[in-house]
């Protein structure tokens, strides 16, 4: 079980919930399970790119990517990349 | 009465001098509409992360259901953006969507879910289209209440295209209107016109007009061909928003810009100008509006309602009100964030 953490402009759009706990073995599978995939990934499954996503605190995309393993991991935290005005 | 203001830094509502908002923050709202047929509040909703997206309300905007899924076909080689205009179909539960990049989507259950119109996506011209600073958006559907199989759809900048059968294939209607930022004598293309907004009159639906980068226009014949309507009174021909009053296919508002190359209210002052005779003639209707002013009106800033009224709102985030047909004008909004869209409700 994985805890997947979502910024407030997210939770409100999932209900107002932020803290979702999944049973995933991989990033991808992990977001996809919280109600707000479609704002993650887009239509070709690519992750946005102004959306990064941590796992235990490490930014996946020094990782493997959605394909990074969850095996132990305790939280996936997605933050809004530093852009625009 | 009911306006709805969509902003940079989401959605107010303002209604008996009491502004309620924002709604959804931190979504960029390019365009809100009341629908008449339910009383839905509609959203083409963007944010520069999380991308393009349709939200609808039934509840006054206390809660938001979001379509699920909208993007395109995989095979079209093609990525959603961003959303811009909203527009209520014929049928219960039809609703049309124009969005980046040229690109119109269709709901059949009142936008749970929407699909794309693969007959735009493949339309002949599409490898000619540019993306204007907008990007390419298909920013205006308008259903020709005449005939159930025709509709027109404008995107920038690629011009106005026509259907005359449901949907089944879109021509290009561009034809007198110009693309002045082509060289001559290239500058009357087949497609690539950078059109900025596109109105049918729902009274006299072979009527058209659009506001384009490269002037005022006006068609009688469906789009078939165009005539450019500035001068006359119009201290310039370019701008974004167009307004017609549904009581009388006259009459049409815009609010013009320096230029291109300057975006700001022409003459120093944010005006209206209004025309009662088809578009030979313009006249300016200030009264109440800031002057000395350097604002911008977006694309689907500017609105008229069924009971008269004229509204539009501002990129430093005034919405100002005329009742008398733009004779004077009241300030009902200041200090919102840059507005986007104003549409007054229909309920």
């Amino acid at each position: 079980m994985v805890v997947v953490l979502l910024p407030s402009l997210l939770a409100a759009q999932a209900g107002g919930q932020g803290r979702f706990e999944v049973d995933a073995a991989t990033v991808e599978h992990a977001l996809r399970q919280v109600p707000v995939a479609d704002l993650l990934l887009d239509e070709t499954g690519e992750l946005r790119r102004l959306v990064n996503v941590y796992v235990d605190g490490t930014d996946t995309r020094t990782l493997d990517g959605l394909h990074t393993p969850l095996d132990g991991a305790r939280e996936v935290r997605v933050i809004a990349a530093v852009a625009g005005g | 009465m009911l306006l709805l203001a969509g902003t940079r830094k989401g959605l107010f509502l303002l209604r008996d001098g009491e502004i309620e908002g924002p709604l959804l923050p931190g979504w960029s709202v390019y365009h809100a509409i009341q629908d008449r047929r339910d009383g839905s509040l509609q959203v083409a909703a963007n944010n520069f992360v999380y991308g393009g997206t349709f939200q609808r309300s039934t509840d006054d905007g206390k809660t938001w259901q979001r379509a699920e899924g909208l993007g395109l076909p995989e095979d079209s080689g093609l990525k959603l953006e961003e959303t811009w205009h909203v527009e209520p179909g014929r049928e219960d539960g039809e609703i049309w969507l124009g969005a980046t990049p040229g690109v119109l989507f269709r709901s059949t259950d009142g936008g749970e879910s929407f699909e794309a119109v693969q007959s735009l996506i493949e339309q002949p011209t599409r490898e000619r289209w540019e993306p204007g600073a907008g990007g390419m958006c298909c920013h205006s559907i308008q259903l020709d209440p005449s005939d159930p199989d025709r509709m027109y759809v404008a995107i920038s900048a690629a011009g106005t295209f026509r259907t005359d059968d449901g949907g089944e294939s879109w021509a290009p209607k561009n034809e007198g209107v110009a693309a002045d930022f082509f060289p001559e004598p290239d500058n009357f293309p087949e497609v690539g016109q950078c059109v900025h907004k596109l109105l049918l009159h729902p009274q006299r639906p072979e009527r058209l007009w659009q506001q384009n980068h490269c002037g005022v226009y006006r068609s009688d014949d469906r789009g078939d061909t165009w005539e450019r309507l500035e001068g006359n009174g119009l201290p310039s021909g370019f701008g974004f928003p167009l307004a017609l009053d549904p009581q009388d296919p006259d009459v049409a508002y815009v609010i013009p810009e320096e230029g291109a190359e300057n975006r700001v209210t022409a003459d120093g002052r944010i005006g209206v100008y209004r025309t009662a005779d088809g578009g030979a003639t313009w006249e300016l209707a200030s009264d109440g509006l800031p002057e000395p002013a350097w604002g911008a009106v977006m694309r689907e800033g500017l609105s008229f309602d069924a009971d008269g009224g004229v509204y539009f709102g501002t990129q430093s985030g005034s919405v100002f009100a005329s009742t008398d047909g733009g004779e004077s004008w009241t300030e009902l909004a200041r200090q919102l964030p840059p507005v986007l869209s104003v549409e007054a409700s229909w309920s």
